[in-house]
């Protein structure tokens, strides 16, 4: 047993963590002001505090904390992406996770088990080659592997030799991981509070005042402050608070659904996935199945579930692992993703000159939470958009610089 | 042997048939009408699972399916209700996270290092002492002890059904209200589906006593329910659950192995309430259960709960339990009552039955090791006093059965105190009725149901309901200092759990909820939910209102995933000649939907097929079957304006008889896809599209269409026509060894015309196309007469060819795949195809972002290169230039026909012009040089297509 | 089922339809303003005019949609002016 339980057992009565202090007045200003207290606002009010010594700051969250799509994502943690800004920026998204429990003094249950994309068409095959030959170049572990190979890493998939979905292959990405998502946010919260960094749930942005190329006020149904330099890292909001500060986002709203079952004795250790099936699905520590897809079909900002794509995850599900048909569902949820015309996230400068962005994550910005609060702590601190955000700049959609990672929006978020 | 009560009691079992089935190894009797659970009791055996983190015993808790405790594997399925499944003979049942046996279970001694494992204690530790503890040393441990059920990899197949079904009204839930609001609904002349998830119909009516004298319960059951089976417009479905309510009335009824979908017009919510358990320590103990489970047992199944029970009565339900206990010969030693006063007025029936009440007491903990023995109860002086029991009925209020009218966008309110609820903010459609509107009242309850039926008829509104006290006295909430006060049963969490919770800095529900995991479990926070808000609300501060008591998403009930799963076989596609290949031995290979050849092989190698199929084609009269190609039909005055503001090149001024290639691109300059349009008459054009992207192209030409208002008719024909590509220097001989009325000389149907007329008899549209490079007329015939043609075609000397052969055919022609050779930010630009861009037409979709895309300038380009040898590379390799990717090969295979390796690769634009080199990644490290050559590579001068 | 009313066919499950995107003016925009009108479509969280197709019967229509409630508040055919009014679920 670890002496840190060994000691708490033995003492009497609880004597309080005090993870996330409460609720604060609003001061009149703060250095920083960062709207959206998810896992992303909280990551850079953590690394603003501890790596640049700012810690004036203010996390406005309009609900509770990390209560969006941080606690509603399916934890995963990967960088087998297509293009090499994208796989240069989640690697070391990928790197940071991998010692963040240390770093952070809480334990975010990072599991580096491996993530599987099994290709059931010539296509996928082709399309895997290229990421790993990508990747490989970019110097993560990640191979296409051959049906003998798959059986090997996951015997349980359903092979379907002959069928309409034979597996041919797959994508094996050792770096993939999951991670506990609540944790990573309050782990981040919880040290940056500890700097002064005041999070504010159940303050909701109302307004802003803007002053030639400078936000200067923020209203709030708290009350108004005044802020220095401004992040909005507000995950399936972010259109409405660029909105508030004149700023147009290239963002539609669509809903992102995924169910989990009851909890059973765990069988599957990886992260397994299929592109054509638009199916992915891991057993967590709890032992649930967790099993997601794609988006819904149409634009939408609700966080609604809905039957239809219940059915069509079950069906991807049972056609990877027909076994599973006795297991029962405990519940479904979705959340709002936040998506790109190329399926990219927006970071770094806006029109504004103390105005920065964290925007349009669609479905993987949970896997991006260490690195891009760390980069645009820096971008911050620095007034510079260090090299490894360049890329995904606001202003590339002007000059049609798009990031080709189209083809990587199969599931596996 | 079973012990069961006298006649009278046990409604749902026959007692003149008697079967087995086995529980961990012993054989249980049974009567059918018996579940499990209730099989298990009547034998004594009150344990039936170990719980989830402490591996303490648990026993029957609600007799109703709604809690983890009767959790158990029967046979292969895992995580079986044990309180819902009917007993049935041989079953082989065991219980769930059990380390040993269930009654001695080696697990539980995690019970008594439980103050080592603080509420969130896995975020404290197990991440040391260096990088990769967690996942190599403490994840393993703690994943083990993780989950309840065993799934099996190969278990017994099952075959599930779906139904589709539509009702004016759907009432769910068959209790009093249910019964009366489908009555009343029916009455106005609606439709009624009535959903009831116990076997038969009367909900409480069926189990409760609602009053001293039970005669009014007994005669409302009979009176409502014979009229219910009488009424012709009302169909009852008994055993099933409706277990979620989505947009516009969805609902998925589960019955058996049989999901029923139902539109209903409009819902009635008459789920009646969840009995809610109290918090003492030890309250988890087998015998220790809800005043409802211990009537269900006696009135349903005859079992005796016990035979000395104390009962806690926080709700008037108590007393009457204690009352149907002791007509049931059970030994009511002691009625606790947490208010100090006769509020329901049973004092002189208690007198009566000499049942002894304490009032302004309370239980403060249960005694027992596999089952309750005795309770301590503090009374209101602050004396305690202990009694001996086997059975402790706990009447601890309700909440109202909300799932559903929250699935429905509804807020589930209550007063400061967490005493009374209301369900609000429903929206049209929806109604709420009876014990789930908060009434307890059985007059109250019928008749709300009543107009509840009437409103889901004539529309009217639901009104917000008055709130009706469902907790009299709301029991102690303070946390028992020795702890095992559960809150949680599933997850084994207590009330000092969600008080440190908050301590922690936890303040809001859902926090508290994600930090201690409270609710999560599968009984979906049904009994803790209330306990959890009014503890955080006391920690915090704040009244139960600005907490919020609980959210809800479907499922209602676990729903496996077999009954969700579609049962009908996955749409496949076969052309009219899927026969044709499977007789002549192809190798079938899917396409999308489609099942394709691949290759026609006899005794020789893969390899040796495609080479004789390539040398056929080149050398011969071979034959493709295309009949998957998208086929597009536009009729009208506007066609060909259509035509050219969709597509790019130019088709107004295209004579009729001639045939023009296709390319259209999106709103962003990117290809789309690519076909050609052959002008039958000045009128009527015939569009092909690739096999993928049709649906696609068709979905975008309609709405174009409505956009610009344009006058034309387009029809989707792919089916409608089956398709024969024969290429090869020999076709034209071969064709026109065919009876027909087409001219198929090189003078009267040259290349790129298109004719219509007969062919073997076969009314075909022919159009002298091709992927090959060689000479070649592709041939669309009706459907149901393709497989004549293509019979007649083989008996002219074609030979059929796969698509393995096609793709290095089309690949030396170097003709694009798209999809493959192109991706999403494809422009033509990047693919030398700026000769399919009309410089005189003043609009097409795509033309002014290509304009800009171009004035900016392109980062690739596509271009053609030859190697040598393999070279260890292949489609997907990586084009380098410095030591960074720029590109990567799009296509590639070896040319016969050239001797060498072809492929095309995207590349900078200045290395992809002929004469230059391409430093290519090898797939096992390294670069090697290819060269740039020209495209196409086979045949640049296009002699051998124009033959 | 969530329930969308085809102006052609009435009433019909959701799941015979296909979302087209956002209805945008007809007009051939160039430079900055293609630019605007290539990414940055409308976000609201009010009522979008959309682009619908009944699929089975190949009919393309406009519906003007909630999009935080995913109420359907009408639909009509293009140009049709705006009388054809057909609610939601009934």
């Amino acid at each position: 047993m670890p002496f840190n339980l060994l000691k708490y057992g033995l003492r009497s009565g609880h004597e309080p963590f005090r993870d996330i202090p409460a609720t604060p007045d609003l001061k009149a200003s703060y250095d920083v002001v960062i709207i959206g207290g998810g896992g992303h606002g909280l990551a850079a009010a953590y690394y603003l505090s501890h790596v640049h010594g700012i810690t004036n700051i203010a996390v406005l969250e309009k609900g509770y904390l990390a209560g969006g799509n941080t606690a509603r994502n399916t934890t995963t943690i990967r960088s087998n992406y297509l293009t090499p800004p994208s796989i240069a920026f989640y690697k070391e998204g990928v790197e940071l996770y991998e010692t963040l429990s240390q770093e952070l003094g809480f334990n975010i249950m990072f599991s580096q088990r491996g993530q599987l994309t099994l290709a059931h068409s010539d296509g996928a095959m082709r399309s895997f080659r290229l990421r790993a030959e990508m990747g490989k170049h970019m110097g993560t572990r990640i191979e296409v592997v051959d049906p003998k190979t798959v059986r090997e890493i996951c015997p349980q998939v359903h092979m379907d030799e002959g069928g309409r979905h034979e597996v041919l292959g797959g994508l094996w990405h050792e770096d993939a991981a999951t991670a506990r998502h609540d944790a990573v946010a309050w782990g981040y919260a919880k040290r940056a509070a500890e700097r002064g960094v005041e999070i504010h749930q159940r303050t909701e942005v109302t307004g802003m005042a803007v002053s030639g190329d400078r936000v200067t006020e923020i209203r709030t149904n708290r009350g108004t402050i005044r802020a220095g330099q401004v992040l909005q890292a507000a995950g399936g909001l972010n259109g409405q608070i660029a909105a508030l500060a004149g700023i147009a986002l290239p963002i539609r709203c669509f809903p992102l659904q995924a169910m989990v079952t009851q909890p059973l004795k765990p069988f599957l250790d990886i992260l397994l996935s299929s592109s054509d099936l638009h199916t992915y699905l891991v057993q967590s520590s709890r032992g649930e199945i967790v099993i997601g897809g794609g988006t819904d079909p149409y634009q939408l900002a609700s966080t609604r579930s809905t039957l239809p794509q219940k059915e069509a995850l079950a069906t991807g599900a049972l056609q990877l692992m027909p076994f599973l048909h006795n297991v029962k569902l405990l519940r479904q949820w979705a959340g709002i993703t936040d998506i790109t015309p190329d399926f990219s996230p927006i970071m770094g400068a806006s029109a504004l000159q103390n105005y920065w962005l964290d925007a349009g994550w669609g479905t993987w910005g949970f896997k991006a939470t260490a690195v891009a609060g760390k980069r645009l702590a820096e971008t911050i601190a620095t007034g510079r958009v260090p090299a490894i955000l360049q890329p995904f700049a606001l202003e590339r959609f002007d000059r049609f610089a798009l990031l080709n990672e189209m083809g990587a929006t199969a599931a596996g978020h | 042997m079973t012990d069961r009560l006298g006649s009278g009691w046990g409604s749902r079992i026959d007692r003149s048939r008697r079967f087995d089935f086995r529980f961990e190894g012993r054989a249980i009797a049974a009567h059918p009408g018996d579940t499990l659970a209730s099989a298990l009791a009547a034998q004594g055996e009150w344990v039936l699972s170990r719980s989830f983190k402490y591996h303490r015993p648990r026993g029957v808790m609600t007799m109703a399916g709604q809690d983890a405790n009767t959790l158990v594997q029967v046979g292969d399925e895992p995580n079986v209700r044990a309180d819902l499944r009917p007993a049935a003979e041989g079953l082989e049942v065991s219980p769930v996270n059990v380390l040993g046996s269930l009654k001695r279970d080696s697990g539980r001694i995690i019970d008594h290092l439980g103050r080592f494992l603080p509420v969130g204690f896995y975020y404290r530790t197990f991440f040391g002492p260096t990088r990769g503890s967690w996942e190599k040393l403490w994840e393993p441990i703690i994943r083990r002890s993780a989950g309840l059920g065993v799934v099996s990899l190969d278990p017994t197949p099952r075959t599930y059904h779906k139904a589709t079904r539509h009702c004016d009204v759907m009432v769910v839930g068959a209790g009093p209200s249910g019964l009366s609001a489908a009555l009343a609904a029916s009455a106005k002349g609606a439709q009624v589906m009535l959903v009831e998830r116990e076997p038969e119909l009367g909900g409480a009516l069926t189990y409760a006593r609602f009053d001293i004298d039970r005669t009014e319960a007994e005669a409302q059951l009979q009176d409502l329910r014979a009229r219910v089976l009488a009424d012709p417009n009302i169909e009852c479905l008994l055993g099933a659950t409706c277990n979620g309510r989505f947009e516009d009335n969805w609902l998925p009824i589960l019955q058996g192995d049989t999901l029923i979908r139902v539109r209903a017009r409009d819902l009635v919510i008459a789920t009646g309430a969840h009995e809610q358990p109290a918090i003492f320590r030890n309250n988890d103990l087998p015998g220790v259960m809800l005043s409802s489970a211990a009537q269900r047992l006696m009135r349903h199944y005859a079992v005796r709960p016990g035979r000395r029970a104390v009962v806690l009565a926080a709700h008037r339900d108590g007393y009457l339990t204690a009352f149907d206990l002791q007509d049931a010969g059970v030994e009511v030693a002691l009625i606790v009552d947490p208010e100090g006063r006769d509020g329901d007025g049973f004092n002189a029936e208690c007198q009566r039955r000499r049942i002894p009440v304490l009032r302004g007491a309370t239980i403060e903990s249960a005694r027992g090791g596999l089952h309750v023995d005795r309770v301590t109860i503090r009374e209101g002086s602050g004396t305690i006093r202990h009694e001996a029991c086997d059975l402790v009925a706990v009447a601890g209020g309700y909440t109202p059965g909300y799932q559903l009218a929250l699935h429905a966008g509804a807020k589930l309110t209550s007063d400061a105190e967490g005493l009374t609820f209301a369900l609000t903010g429903l929206p049209a459609h929806v109604h709420v009725c009876g014990a789930a509107q908060g009434l307890s009242n059985l007059s109250a309850v019928i008749d709300s149901g009543a107009q509840a039926g009437l409103r889901a008829v004539t529309g009217a509104a639901d009104e917000t309901p008055a709130a009706v006290p469902g907790w009299r006295r709301a029991p102690r909430l303070v946390p028992h200092k020795q702890g095992r006060d559960f809150v949680d049963f599933d997850e084994d969490l207590q009330a000092k759990d969600i008080v440190n919770a908050v301590a922690d800095g936890y303040r809001e529900l859902e926090l508290v909820k994600r930090y201690s995991t409270v609710g999560m479990g599968p009984s979906q926070g049904r009994h803790s939910a209330l306990a959890t808000a009014r503890l955080v609300a006391g920690q915090t501060g704040r009244t139960l209102g600005e907490v919020g008591v609980t959210t809800s998403r479907p499922p209602f009930g676990p729903e496996k995933l077999g009954l969700l799963a579609d049962t009908t076989p996955e749409r496949e596609r076969h052309t009219p000649l899927h026969g044709e290949h499977l007789s002549a031995g192809a190798k079938m290979q899917p396409v999308g939907a489609w099942w394709r050849p691949f290759l026609y092989r006899g005794n020789e190698s893969v390899a040796e097929g495609v080479t004789r199929e390539i040398r056929l084609v080149r050398e011969g009269a071979a034959m493709l079957d295309v009949s998957t190609l998208g086929k597009l039909d536009l009729r009208g005055p506007d066609a060909a304006e259509f035509l050219d503001r969709f597509y790019t090149m130019a088709h107004a001024k295209q004579p009729v008889g001639r045939v023009r290639y296709c390319l259209a691109l999106n709103e962003m300059g990117s290809i789309l896809d690519d076909g050609v349009a052959y002008r039958i008459a000045p009128e009527h054009f015939y569009v092909t599209a690739t096999t993928g992207a049709v649906e696609r192209v068709f979905a975008e030409m309609m709405l174009k269409k409505t956009i610009w208002g344009l006058r034309v008719d387009i029809q989707n024909v792919t089916p409608t026509f089956g398709a024969i590509n024969v290429t090869g220097p020999q076709t034209r001989a071969v064709l026109e060894r065919l009876a027909g009325d087409v001219d198929l000389s090189r003078e009267g149907f040259g290349f790129l015309d298109g004719r219509t007329g007969h062919l073997a008899g076969v009314p075909v549209r022919i159009m002298r196309i091709g992927f090959t490079g060689e000479l070649s007329y592709e041939i669309h015939a009706p459907q149901s007469q393709t497989v004549a043609l293509w019979r007649a075609l083989r008996a002219a000397g074609a030979t059929p060819y796969g698509l393995e052969a096609s793709r290095i055919l089309r690949l030396e022609k170097g003709h694009i795949i798209i999809g493959q050779d192109t991706d999403a930010l494809t422009t033509p630009d990047e693919l030398g195809m700026s000769w399919a861009l009309s410089g005189k037409k003043p609009f097409y979709v795509g033309r002014q972002a290509v304009a800009m895309r171009r004035a900016i300038g392109q980062a690739r380009k596509l271009c053609g290169f030859t190697l040598p040898d393999r070279s260890d590379l292949g489609e997907s390799a990586l084009v380098m230039k410095g030591g960074q990717p720029v590109g990567h090969v799009t296509s590639f295979g070896f040319s016969l026909t050239l001797d060498r390796w072809i492929g095309m690769a995207y590349a900078a634009p200045e290395d992809a012009v002929p004469g230059q080199s391409l430093r290519l990644r090898r797939f096992t490290g390294g670069e090697v040089e290819a060269k740039v050559v020209p495209l196409p590579f086979y045949d640049p001068e296009n002699t051998r297509q124009e033959l | 089922m969530k329930l969308m009313t085809c102006p052609m066919n009435g009433p019909r499950s959701i799941a015979e339809f296909q979302w087209l995107g956002a209805v945008q003016p007809d007009d051939d925009p160039q430079g900055g303003a293609l630019v605007e009108r290539l990414f940055f479509a409308p976000n609201l969280l009010g009522v979008l005019r959309e682009w619908w197709r009944h699929t089975p019967t190949n009919t393309v229509f406009i519906a003007e949609r909630h999009l935080t409630t995913n109420e359907i508040l009408r639909t009509y055919f293009h140009n049709a002016g705006t009388d054809s009014t057909a609610g939601a679920a009934q």
